[in-house]
């Protein structure tokens, strides 16, 4: 019996996002584009990684003129190794799964055609 | 949008607050339009689910929902000459209910986890939403001035300009009204808070006994003291068997959910407490089962008498199928409405003869044990070696000191 996932397909969207750049500080409409989650689902799942320690977060120091200093996020070193190993295991699962549909839909058994009738042996049965 | 932001981050835990300012400095990176108001939007539904969970929200919801029909039903009209007051007391009384929660978590902490808790809070909420209306539409009535001369000579029929209400119990009374319902308010929120330790067999206890009572007591006293809507069949006297049952029912009640609840009470590792948490437990039970007999009675009452004097069928049932005159009708009425002043009275007595009834008997079923002193007697030969351990006793039966096993009620 599988065992549940210990991250939503959301949070590893995330967390594969955080790791493409483990060390550089990102910004979270950066992170909304790469991963397609909109504001109300994207910063629950980084308030949930911050409250676990797998994620830091910090304000720009420079903001940019005219607007707000920004809100910055990455993993930590924590972060960095559950992000690896969830993100492999869910790519193991996907792998298995890819498996077990090709198998359920791939070619079909080859029908046993009788040979050639022994001598007293009954039409359409085999020997 | 920004001032909404900044409500939902006063909502917020302190920890919380800076992500508000996060979601927001990011909407400027956001392309304008609809897409920077669905960021916002979307920051803000998600951080309003942070601070308030979703249930918080949904019991916030129905209290503004049910706190405003009661408060539109008990309006009163402008032209009533009591106008003023009437409002006040919707207003006040409106605040006090959404304001004594808020007060009582932060001096009794948190409300009881359990279902028999957070259910007698809502009962008790309801019955005081649903005491506005019932109360406004009998005081108005009460103090009515009829317009027709035949009937202001109809005895304790108002006196005042024909056609005006002069009110209810004036400002002096709508104090001690708001008063008594705070009372109820802060007894109840202290029995369900996590800090008064009242276990969940307690509540129960204590609220079936007083929901038996206050059924009762309404089937004695449907619209006030007055015997006029149970005659012929409850004619008051003591041999009426509701009329015992009732008069036992308010002074045995909390006697008896006193001693159910202090031999019941358990720690939370299932061992039986000290005495005075029994003793505790009793008296909370006894209070709380009075309390809520009171509260259904009242409410009830008032609500006949209200349905009474909007209904026509009302009337005609409680006058058993009577054809009586417009005069006869109208003094039945106003009789009626003057005897639901017992009402006030039950409501402060039967509480305090719940306390007085519950906590003797908390305390005789639970004395404070024995406690040996030390040999003051400075030497001497040592005392006689304790007697042999008793036997076990036989099968089916029981040591002499052993307590019966009650069901547990809860």
């Amino acid at each position: 019996m599988t065992s549940r996932p210990e991250f939503s397909a959301q949070t590893l969207s995330v967390l594969s996002a955080l790791c493409d750049q483990p060390s550089q500080w990102q910004h979270g409409y950066a992170l909304a584009k790469q991963t397609g989650l909109k504001s109300g689902t994207l910063y629950p799942i980084l308030i949930r990684l911050a409250d676990r320690g797998l994620v830091e977060a910090c304000w720009q120091d420079e903001p940019t003129p005219g607007r707000p200093r920004r809100h910055l996020y990455r993993l930590t070193a924590a972060g960095l190794a559950s992000a690896t190993g969830a993100l492999a295991s869910a790519a193991e699962r996907a792998a298995e799964q890819a498996a077990g549909a090709r198998t359920r839909t791939g070619k079909p058994r080859a029908r046993v055609r009788p040979g050639p009738a022994a001598p007293g042996a009954v039409p359409g049965t085999t020997s | 949008m920004a001032t909404a932001g900044r409500c939902v981050a006063w909502l917020l835990p302190a920890g919380r607050r800076y992500w508000v300012a996060a979601v927001w400095a990011e909407a400027h990176e956001v392309p304008p339009g609809l897409e920077r108001l669905g960021w916002r939007a979307g920051g803000v539904w998600m951080l309003a689910r942070e601070g308030l969970m979703p249930r918080q929200l949904v019991r916030a919801a129905l209290f503004a929902v049910a706190a405003a029909v009661a408060a539109w039903a008990a309006w009163p009209e402008p032209a009533a000459g009591h106008a003023a007051v009437s409002q006040f007391h919707v207003i006040a009384t409106v605040l006090l209910l959404a304001g004594l929660p808020l007060l009582a978590r932060r001096f009794f902490g948190p409300a009881s986890p359990s279902r028999i808790g957070r259910s007698l809070r809502f009962f008790c909420w309801a019955v005081i939403l649903a005491f506005m209306p019932a109360f406004a539409i009998v005081e108005a009535f009460a103090n009515m001035t009829p317009r027709q001369a035949a009937y202001r000579r109809v005895w304790g029929a108002p006196q005042g300009v024909p056609g005006v209400s002069t009110g209810g119990p004036g400002w002096a009374g709508e104090i001690e009204l708001l008063l008594l319902i705070a009372c109820y308010g802060l007894v109840i929120l202290w029995l369900t808070s996590r800090r008064s330790r009242v276990t969940r067999s307690t509540l129960a206890i204590g609220a079936s006994t007083g929901l038996l009572f206050g059924l009762v007591m309404y089937v004695v006293a449907p619209l006030g003291l007055s015997n006029d809507a149970t005659d012929p069949w409850l004619s008051g006297s003591p041999v009426d068997a509701l009329v015992a049952l009732a008069w036992v029912l308010l002074f045995g009640g909390p006697a008896a959910a006193a001693l159910l609840a202090s031999r019941l009470a358990r720690g939370p590792d299932g061992a039986r407490p000290p005495y005075n948490i029994r003793i505790g437990q009793g008296i909370a039970a006894g209070v709380l089962a009075n309390l809520t007999g009171a509260l259904l009675v009242v409410v009830l009452g008032t609500g006949t008498a209200a349905l009474m004097l909007r209904s026509a069928w009302m009337l005609h049932w409680l006058e058993h199928g009577q054809q009586l005159t417009a005069i006869a009708t109208y003094r039945y009425e106003i009789h009626t409405t003057a005897d639901l002043g017992a009402y006030v009275l039950m409501a402060i007595a039967f509480p305090l003869i719940g306390l007085f009834m519950g906590s003797p008997a908390a305390a005789f079923t639970n004395a404070a044990p024995r406690e040996s002193g030390p040999r003051t007697d400075g030497g001497g030969p040592p005392g006689p070696s304790p007697g042999p351990a008793p036997e076990p006793p036989p099968p089916g039966g029981r040591l002499a000191d052993t307590e019966d096993r009650i069901p547990v009620l809860s």
